[in-house]
């Protein structure tokens, strides 16, 4: 026989604030507190590989990346490596946007090509450890870690079919980059760095506009109140680095340039630094 | 090889986002569209509540099951379930243990598969069948065969969940963001939540006696607005907000069951929340 207390099935133990919350009461949310929660892999970079900034380059620019960071991987640092799209997810949205579908499904059909670039780099890595992960072998992490294995991944966040549509536009919001901090964000990373083909963050996309200028270390609220049209990053991760608990700052390097992985990786401030205060 | 381009080191492939960054704010603009394809669009919605009907056991969830089956007849239908009583725990364990959002979200949607699993044995004569994220694409095949799909409603972000923006330490992200960004990117005609209470009112009625019911009301004005309380997620009322396909949600209180039936007919019963693209002229979504 089952009892009831309210109308709704009661166990010994149940009682307390929260079972009779509707968990949109704005004052039982402000009574849980401050967030602060555990690090689960706090000696973990997370480090983006990006898409049309490196992947599209081919060898000349992917081998020495990987070189450098299978170098650092020698030296003990342990990283996840993620993905961008790049060239072919551009393509694919612009079909998408063409055919004027919906948000939830681009995204669905932009998380195939950095599935891609994790598997080239997996190939390319595999005798220095390299393995594809996917989200549901995220908690075998410290396994993949421990054994000295390089989990490569997609960056793009497992959405998909539930990407939310933005305010203006129909390109989904939360993409590598996104994705990218978010993991590093979860895991209370040692550090989220982003490796692209630029100095870092210009006041405007600097192959399209010569007068850009560099910024070598600025806020993410500064950044979004500034206005300006275009990033290196997604806008939403700006987003959530000035909500974050644990990540709050992104780094963006040139992997171009030799020995500037090394030099972030050691903690130097090399090209541009987002912060979150 | 042609519509390769390769003249700055990259290799491009010609499209109209060729080159783009994808996070120019002029781009983004140009993306812009007040309404796209849909997928389904003949199929509704029913988020049936974990706390509010669940919780409740056999004298809320037997009639609801029966009237479901009965109105499948005539409606395609997509059931969705929230977790209640055992979410909550685990959201006051986990916190406890100081688990991150990401954590929280990737462990709360076991307990919605309870929910899902008994809705799926109790709808199973009917046509019940579980209906899980690697099937979505699936759909039409459950509905053509006269099916009732039944899923959980916690979205896929897992470890993904972003900070959130609400105060505390839950995920903005619960079972009604789920099943309506299911059924936004579906196209479904309807969505209904269905709860123990008639609709939305300015407070709690379960807890506040002295409170308006309000049966018709925009997201918007529900999120800036002074409401304490209220039946939905308010991360509901932003996503709602922003969506191109399901312009409007419905709560009613499933206690009574002929609430169903009327808000599948597309009688007004309980409250309808919509959102700024809303359009009552259009007869869609209610």
């Amino acid at each position: 026989m089952s009892r009831k207390r309210q109308g709704k099935i009661w166990i010994e133990g149940m009682d307390s604030p929260m079972i009779n919350a509707t968990l949109s009461g704005k004052q039982f949310r402000e009574e849980l507190g401050e967030r602060t929660s555990v690090s689960i892999l706090p000696d973990i970079w997370v480090i983006k590989i990006g898409g049309q900034s490196i992947m599209d380059r081919g060898k000349s620019a992917v081998l020495p990346i990987l070189k450098e960071l299978i170098a650092a991987h020698g030296r003990g640092v342990r990283f996840i490596l993620c993905t961008g799209g790049g060239t072919r997810a551009r393509q694919v949205y612009s079909l998408g946007l063409d055919l004027n579908l919906p948000t939830g499904m681009l995204a669905r059909l932009g998380g195939t090509v950095p599935v891609q670039n994790a598997r080239m780099l997996q190939l390319l890595t595999a005798r220095h450890g390299g393995i594809v992960i996917y989200p549901d072998d995220f908690d075998k992490l410290p396994f993949f870690l421990n054994t000295g294995c390089i989990p490569i991944t997609s960056g793009m966040p497992p959405n998909e079919f539930w990407e939310k549509t933005a305010a203006v536009g129909m390109i989904p919001s939360n993409r590598t980059d996104a994705g990218v901090y978010l993991l590093g964000e979860f895991l209370g990373a040692k550090g989220v760095l982003y490796i692209k083909d630029e100095e870092g963050l210009y006041t405007d996309d600097p192959k399209k506009n010569p007068d850009a200028e560099f910024i070598p270390d600025i806020t993410a609220q500064a950044l979004l109140d500034s206005g300006q049209d275009d990033l290196v990053v997604e806008r939403i991760v700006l987003e959530y680095i000035s909500r974050a608990e644990k990540v709050r700052k992104i780094q963006i390097i040139n992997g171009l340039k030799a020995g500037t992985i090394s030099a972030a990786l050691e903690g130097e401030s090399v090209g541009t630094i987002i912060r979150a205060a | 090889m042609s519509d390769f381009v390769k003249d700055d080191g990259r290799t491009h492939m010609k499209s109209g986002l060729m080159r783009e960054s994808l996070v120019s704010k002029t781009l983004i603009e140009q993306t812009d569209t007040a309404t796209v394809q849909r997928m389904v669009p003949d199929v509704c919605m029913l988020a049936v509540g974990g706390r509010s009907i669940m919780d409740r056991g056999s004298e809320a969830i037997l009639p609801l099951v029966a009237a479901i089956a009965e109105l499948k007849k005539d409606f395609k239908l997509i059931v969705g379930v929230g977790g209640g009583a055992r979410a909550r725990h685990t959201y006051e364990i986990g916190i406890d243990l100081d688990l991150p959002i990401g954590g929280l979200a990737r462990i709360v949607g076991g307990v919605e598969e309870n929910n899902r699993d008994i809705l799926q044995f109790l709808l199973a004569p009917h046509g019940g069948i579980t209906f899980i994220k690697d099937h979505f694409q699936d759909l039409q095949l459950f509905l053509g065969n006269g099916m009732i799909p039944i899923c959980i409603g916690q979205p896929p972000y897992h470890f993904w969940e972003p900070p959130s923006k609400e105060k505390g330490r839950l995920p903005d992200n619960g079972p009604d963001v789920g099943l309506f960004l299911q059924a936004e990117v579906i196209g479904a005609e309807r969505v209904i939540y269905i709860k123990d209470v008639d609709g939305v009112y300015t407070d709690d009625p379960q807890k506040n006696p002295d409170v308006e019911f309000i049966p018709a009301i925009s997201a918007r004005e529900l999120l800036d607005g002074d409401f304490p309380d209220l039946p939905i997620e308010r991360e509901l009322l932003r996503t709602l907000d922003d969506s191109r396909s399901v312009t409007s949600v419905r709560v009613i209180n499933g206690l009574d069951t002929d609430n169903l039936r009327r808000a599948l007919n597309g009688e007004d019963v309980g409250t309808i929340i919509y959102s700024r693209r809303y359009s009552a002229a259009e007869g869609r979504n209610q």
